[in-house]
């Protein structure tokens, strides 16, 4: 792994690097429908391709996930954002970052790259209008310099979408 | 600031005192006025005071140590376990949920156990079937173990020991959120009690937990806050009313339970809340600003004048040089204005009415500061003698105490007197100092009341200096005997009997502030139906002022018609002639 991609971020501790390397296997032989992941050698960042599910709003789209696993992972969540253009969704900001509470305060290290997917396609899914979030303008303009979905206090706005 | 009227104003209100009913006679006020015997019987009244105090602490808090916590903490979490019959762990959680009411627990659980159950999950039977393989697969790192490695919750969920102990060690990281802790499996819910958490993580980690636990105790509880004292680690346990929120903590800090500020009687939560606020405000550098600075007429920067004359120059690079009163360039003044110290202009302009409004305005901002400052002022000094009165205290507990005693050869015991006079100054220091905040709040068009007020804050404060006097410089002579001395006794006597009065003043005080000084209000009712009651009042033997001054029989019929006997004071019905009590002759 190059260390401009994990700019300041520790290395995965042994742990993460077996799990990962688990996910990684079980990914390959069942990958949840609609992902695609990017092969590279870098076991910290997956980028992922998420198609949108047919007979929705997003179909015959196509976006990019970007996962960064912490040192500790899966103790700690990992960050997930979507690599501009995001989708356009009333939860997902233009900046890519996402507002699912299993991202931040629900996350389980029982939950998977993959259980993350699932969750993250079902919000597109359940989607019934193309916007961005009421506060987009003001959150972007406060993320400038690069700061991480995962240092924001998010408020989940409702479960529906 | 306005100190010499207020003296008058005192004097004055002296007059009303005996139909006030303000100060009860054992109040002995009036030994702020006789200087020298102390006719108090102190030990007395001092133990009175004291069994006061004490019931007045009973009733009202309760202060807790950490083993006090504890030992509550327990009790309720068995009384809940015995009653439900469930493991003390889940107890825990129940009354953590409930904000450590157990009659809250008990309530929900007899009224419908299943929702109870599921809603914190204490599940009764495990979810999920394991197989009956040997070797499990954990949850969280997906590696396969022995049975015997492989912890569960309630639910049945199979983890390792590692995964558990970093899923729990994570939570009790991230703070009080570890108590109620689940089942890391997304979908479960199934909680994870004190006796996992236990078994799977360190010593550390589970002191930690401990901490959180008892620290819920107190914050999550309506009933227990901690001392807001800086290092205090004490608790108060409040069952009194709302009518009086003061409480005391062992380690000396007195505090509202109320709004934990600084035990602030006879002034409100609201009021305090207003004057710190008002304190701290930049409203009040505002204020300062507009009332003693003019702007620049060139290039508007703020100028405070300190001192000299009207000739003013900004500070470079602007340079502008102008005219304090009139704002004009100072160019245009000399011998024509009027002079440099007087300007005409401004004078004249006056007059017409030109600088009215903001002149106004500033001159107004300039009196409600120097109204503040008035009272800020006298607060914040009785607060630094406060402080003092508490080192001193404390230097008398650990020093002078021992060697007064030696000195004059008495045991500490015996001068306890010598503290008990300093709790008291220190007390009626806090009580002066929050007088001023209530003075700053009283209404300016309250005439009665704010010279009322003002008198028993001017009465109070020579009071108190009177026994902090004592306290500080009568003192010291027997410090620095040789042996001990005939006039120490006198002094006992003296010290002691100031103390009680003091005390006793204070708290009248207090009272009177606390019922907005209502006795003002009812004292205009009261000389009204004086007359009315005036006989009979008087002939239960008041003070007989009456009849020494009553010339002729018509002062002594008031206007129900009853007359008043001379010799007897009693009041008799208009009817008859002789008195009823004593048989004398109506005059």
């Amino acid at each position: 792994m190059t260390s401009s991609s994990a700019s300041g971020r520790k290395t995965l501790s042994k742990i993460a690097c077996n799990r990962l390397q688990k996910e990684l296997l079980e990914w390959q032989v069942n990958p949840p429908a609609g992902f695609k992941h990017k092969v590279t050698d870098n076991l910290q960042r997956w980028v992922i391709e998420v198609n949108g599910a047919p007979g929705t709003l997003y179909s015959n789209e196509t976006y990019q996930l970007q996962v960064d696993f912490p040192e500790h992972y899966p103790m700690e969540a990992p960050q997930v954002i979507f690599i501009p253009p995001a989708p356009l969704h009333p939860h997902i900001y233009s900046n890519g970052h996402i507002c699912l509470d299993i991202l931040y305060d629900s996350w389980s290290p029982a939950m998977t790259v993959s259980s993350i997917c699932i969750s993250i396609l079902s919000m597109l899914s359940s989607s019934t209008m193309k916007q961005r979030p009421e506060d987009n303008d003001r959150y972007v303009k406060n993320c400038r310099n690069g700061r991480s979905p995962k240092e924001t206090r998010w408020w989940f706005h409702d479960d529906k979408v | 600031m306005d100190s010499e009227d207020d003296m008058h104003d005192a004097n004055d209100v002296e007059s009303m005192d005996d139909d006030e009913g303000f100060y009860s006679d054992e109040m002995g006020m009036d030994y702020y006025g006789s200087d020298d015997d102390v006719d108090v019987d102190f030990g007395e009244d001092n133990e009175g005071i004291k069994r006061i105090e004490a019931s007045r602490a009973e009733n009202n808090f309760i202060i807790l140590k950490e083993s006090d916590i504890k030992q509550r903490q327990e009790e309720d979490i068995t009384s809940v376990s015995t009653v439900l019959s469930i493991s003390r762990a889940a107890s825990s959680i129940l009354l953590r949920y409930y904000n450590w009411s157990v009659s809250e627990v008990h309530e929900a659980w007899f009224a419908d156990e299943d929702k109870v159950r599921k809603t914190f999950g204490l599940l009764k039977k495990p979810v999920i079937q394991l197989t009956s393989s040997r070797e499990l697969t954990c949850g969280i790192c997906f590696e396969a173990f022995h049975r015997s490695s492989i912890r569960s919750a309630a639910c049945g969920h199979p983890f390792c020991c590692a995964c558990w102990e970093g899923y729990i060690r994570t939570s009790i990281g991230d703070g009080p959120g570890c108590l109620i802790l689940r089942c890391p499996d997304p979908s479960c819910g199934a909680a994870v009690g004190q006796d996992m958490i236990t078994m799977l993580v360190s010593d550390e980690d589970n002191r930690k937990y401990s901490r959180y636990l008892l620290r819920s105790y107190i914050e999550n509880n309506k009933k227990t806050k901690w001392c807001p004292a800086p290092g205090c680690e004490y608790a108060v346990n409040f069952v009194g009313d709302d009518e009086n929120y003061d409480v005391s903590c062992l380690c000396s800090y007195g505090f509202c339970w109320n709004c934990t500020e600084e035990a602030h009687r006879p002034v409100d939560c609201s009021t305090v809340s207003k004057w710190i606020m008002k304190n701290s405000a930049e409203s009040e550098n505002m204020n300062w600003i507009l009332a003693n600075s003019k702007p620049c007429p060139k290039c508007k920067r703020p100028i405070e004048k300190n001192q000299g004359c009207m000739h003013m120059t900004c500070t470079p690079p602007c340079k502008f040089e102008f005219c304090w009163l009139c704002l004009g360039a100072w160019s245009d003044h000399g011998e024509r204005t009027g002079g440099f110290y007087a300007c005409n202009r401004y004078e004249a302009a006056k007059q017409e009415g030109v600088y009215d409004e903001t002149e106004r305005r500033r001159e107004m901002a300039k009196n409600s500061l120097e109204r503040y400052t008035h009272y800020y002022e006298r607060w914040a000094s009785n607060q630094l003698s406060r402080q003092k009165a508490l080192a001193d205290l404390h230097q008398m507990r650990t020093v002078h105490m021992e060697k007064l005693s030696d000195i004059q050869r008495e045991p500490e015991s015996q001068l306890k007197f010598i503290t008990d006079a300093w709790q008291q100054i220190v007390e009626c220091r806090r009580v002066l100092k929050w007088t001023y905040a209530y003075g700053y709040y009283l209404p300016e068009h309250e005439h009665a009341k704010r010279q009322f007020f003002e008198y028993l804050q001017g009465e109070a404060e020579s009071g108190l200096e009177r026994l902090h006097q004592c306290a500080e410089k009568e003192l010291q002579q027997f410090l620095s005997a040789d042996g001990p001395s005939k006039e120490f006794i006198d002094f006992h006597t003296k010290l002691a009997g100031l103390t009680g009065v003091t005390k006793n003043y204070f708290e009248n005080l207090v009272s009177a502030l606390e019922n907005g000084l209502s006795d003002v209000d009812s004292q205009a009712t009261c000389s009204g139906s004086s007359s009315k009651n005036g006989g009979s009042s008087k002939a239960k033997g008041g003070k007989g002022k009456g009849t020494s001054r009553a010339g002729g029989s018509s002062k002594n019929v008031d206007s129900t018609g009853m007359w008043t006997c001379e010799y007897c004071t009693y009041a008799n019905s208009k009817h008859s002639t002789t008195c009823h009590m004593c048989h004398h002759q109506r005059r």
